[in-house]
């Protein structure tokens, strides 16, 4: 009983040992940014430290920013989430109740964010997530003042602008390049909650281009051996079928769909064009790439350069989704200049300022929030040809959601 | 049912680790490690109906979080339809798991040893396609939202400390009913089977709906499990219940040990805490759960607890004793 009793002191003492003082430093902002920098997740999760770390040395090295007429920097505090939700909820309540982070991103990963939001949303710190499917809590209701979301912003396009501008910009790229005007597309989408969610409105937006979608076909997450979907997709006769969403999985994919002649042209969601060049991948038919929002391998937008070479400069890869990390390093500057604005850190003040702002950032020239807290920006396609050319172009989303 | 002096000495060393994690809010942890403490409380209660389930019938069940999962889905569609508190979802999720578990029982009646192992999993995966697939009603991949929060005497148990303090509670509960059972002569009966079914159906033991009662009693345990867990995080969704987080619950008590009353409590706290203090990442710590499941296995048969108790024993008595003397032999099923 001694021994038991001594264990059992000593790991009372070893846990004890995790305990930490809050941290509180004058002049320095944190910031905490909560990402699956291990895990199946962590090809987009990484984008995010990268993209944010970069936007606080951007603002930093200005020499930070003015509210009350005191000079502030920023501090990034990250936390690997493992791509597990109970790793990502003790990371949220650690940046929210230990550090005192006066804003926080992240994560990738959606039912993870919904979690994370029941910790930030009641403590009123600003949250900016890049996940469409906040689109599902984020109503009218739920952001008014005192509502239950009234800290949190989705950083990334409505579903229906993205998928909208992404079903025109694939058609009219692969159009030229198949040399008719491509009528049916099948979907392959990777089955769960981002997955689902996403197809719903794709489906939607092809059929408002005129496109017939016999089907969409569902494969498990993980999956490596395509051959039954695509199968099943070739025996439809499409022109295009679509992988949508994951672009690892997309890339696996890929190869086995033009082994089978699946399609007379594909379209890959969430791949660069870099990753092309980079795997120097090839295809006899036409390929269409969309990146989420503007490509890093090849980009028809000007700033879009400048901006991955100070980010691939700072040690970040180049991964298919690198271009995610737009959907947070932008909005670091957005919410500095809210700051400014509101002359406060107060969360409401800084709240009424992010609405009312237009931010100059690098996907867009004019971001602005809705008022249930969402993004509008353009989404940038683009088309291999057989031959290897690729084009892309920056495709404005629609007004209105497609009626059905 | 008598309980032994003997066997009420069991219970102590539990009790008091219990109570000396009770008191670890007062050494002010970080709100990281009561959050992560909380995670693996709620899995440590869900390990001790799967104790009762592999630790004393024998049956290993790889779809274990999928009755966890029914649990917490109980909890969120009661909330959400019928405006139901956690308090009394704690009964209907539990009867809900129960029933379930119980359906996944059935098949033990005909199949055993590895197919049966199969068959679980296929049922935890099972689970997951139908929510992933429910529609609106289960949130289909999205999951389901939990607004409410749980309230004790008036008093908001969203705090993270008063929280960690309701869970401490309920593994304690778990505890002692895990004990309970395992020193009854339900829990007799129970070991007879995993000993030998058929020399224990030749006493007149109904192996069959023993059998059943253990999942019944493991998916009670599964479904309060999931309860806590749904109001823990306020969200759930399929993928928490899927094949890997069955697979790491059976881990997790085959590393503890699933005999003894203290395994589920190690084992819990071992898997949540290792990665966490060594810096693991997600890959290292599948490499170094692996090798300590295949180092249990082999040199450990009574989990890390039993192994440390016979070390112990051995240095302080001088007599090693397996740990399996500990319990009942068979024939004490009929007492």
């Amino acid at each position: 009983m001694k021994t038991v009793l001594k264990l059992a002191a000593s790991a009372a003492l070893c846990l004890g040992a995790f305990a930490r003082p809050a941290l509180a430093e004058d002049n320095i902002v944190k910031i905490g940014v909560v990402a699956a920098e291990s895990g199946s997740f962590v090809s987009a999760g990484h984008t995010l430290p990268a993209g944010v770390g970069l936007a606080v040395k951007q603002i930093n090295d200005a020499g930070g920013f003015k509210v009350g007429g005191k000079t502030y920097k920023l501090e990034m505090v990250k936390r690997d989430d493992r791509t597990d939700i109970a790793t990502a909820i003790a990371a949220t309540q650690e940046l929210v109740r230990d550090v005192k982070v006066q804003a926080i991103f992240g994560s990738e990963t959606h039912d993870f964010t919904l979690a994370m939001a029941k910790i930030t949303q009641p403590a009123k710190i600003i949250h900016f997530a890049g996940n469409s499917t906040l689109a599902k809590i984020l109503t009218p209701d739920s952001v008014k003042p005192g509502g239950e979301d009234h800290y949190l912003f989705q950083s990334e396009p409505q579903e229906f602008q993205r998928s909208g501008s992404t079903a025109r910009g694939v058609l009219t790229l692969l159009e030229p390049l198949l040399g008719f005007k491509p009528k049916k597309s099948v979907m392959i989408v990777g089955n769960d909650a981002t997955g689902q969610f996403l197809s719903s409105y794709y489906f939607k937006a092809l059929k408002a281009e005129g496109q017939d979608v016999p089907d969409i076909i569902f494969y498990p997450p993980d999956t490596t051996d395509f051959s039954p979907f695509l199968t099943r997709a070739k025996s439809l006769n499409p022109d295009i079928i679509h992988f949508w969403y994951n672009g690892d999985s997309t890339l696996t994919a890929l190869p086995q769909a033009l082994e089978l002649g699946a399609a007379k042209s594909y379209f890959l969601f969430g791949v660069d064009p870099g990753i092309w060049k980079e795997k120097q991948l090839s295809a006899d038919v036409p390929v269409a790439m969309s990146c989420v929002p503007v490509c890093w391998g090849e980009s028809s937008n000007p700033k879009a350069k400048t901006y991955f070479d100070a980010y691939f400069a700072a040690g970040a890869p180049h991964g298919v989704t690198s271009s995610v990390s737009l959907l947070y390093h932008d909005y670091v500057h957005f919410l500095v200049e809210a700051w400014q604005k509101a002359d406060s850190f107060d969360p409401d003040k800084t709240v009424e300022a992010l609405l009312s702002l237009h931010h100059q950032g690098v996907v867009s020239d004019d971001l602005t929030f809705n008022p249930t807290h969402q993004v509008t920006h353009a989404t940038e396609v683009c088309a291999a040809a057989p031959g290897g050319d690729i084009s892309c172009s920056m495709q404005q989303p629609p007004a209105e959601a497609p009626k059905s | 049912m008598s309980i032994a002096p003997k066997a009420l000495r069991s219970l102590l060393p539990v009790l008091v680790i219990l109570a000396l994690i009770a008191l670890v809010p007062l050494a002010s942890p970080s709100n990281r490690f009561l959050s992560l403490a909380i995670s693996a409380g709620i899995n440590v209660i869900a390990l001790y109906g799967l104790s009762v389930l592999f630790g004393q019938t024998g049956i290993l069940s790889m779809g274990h979080a999928a009755l966890v999962g029914v649990g917490a889905y109980a909890s969120a569609i009661l909330a959400r339809d019928f405006g139901v508190g956690f308090w009394l979802a704690l009964p209907v999720a539990a009867i809900a798991s129960a029933v379930f578990a119980m359906i996944v029982g059935i098949p033990s009646l005909r199949v055993g040893g590895h197919h049966f192992v199969i068959m679980t999993f296929a049922f935890g995966q099972l689970v997951a396609i139908v929510l992933t697939n429910g529609g609106d009603y289960t949130g289909a991949a999205t999951g389901l939202d939990l607004t409410d929060h749980v309230t004790l005497f008036d008093a908001d148990m969203t705090d993270l400390t008063r929280y960690y303090l309701m869970v401490v509670a309920f593994v304690t509960a778990a505890a002692v009913a895990s004990w309970a059972i395992i020193h009854s002569s339900y829990g007799r009966t129970l070991r007879a089977i995993r000993e030998n079914e058929k020399l224990a159906a030749s006493l007149g033991i109904n192996v069959g709906r023993h059998k059943i009662g253990a999942f019944v009693v493991s998916g009670v345990f599964a479904g309060i499990s999931g309860v806590l867990l749904a109001y823990f995080l306020g969200h759930i969704s399929p993928s928490q219940f899927s094949s890997f987080p069955s697979i790491y619950l059976a881990l997790m008590v085959m590393i503890g040990g699933a005999r003894l009353i203290e395994g589920p409590l190690a084992g819990g706290i071992l898997v949540a805490f290792l990665p966490e203090v060594l810096n693991l990442d997600p890959v290292q710590s599948r490499i170094v759960y692996g090798v300590c499941l295949i180092a249990v296995i082999m040199l450990l048969p009574d989990g890390l607890i039993g192994g440390i108790v016979r070390a112990l024993r051995g240095l302080f008595a001088g007599k090693p004793k397996p740990e399996t003397e500990r319990e009942t032999a068979p024939s004490e099923a009929r007492q």
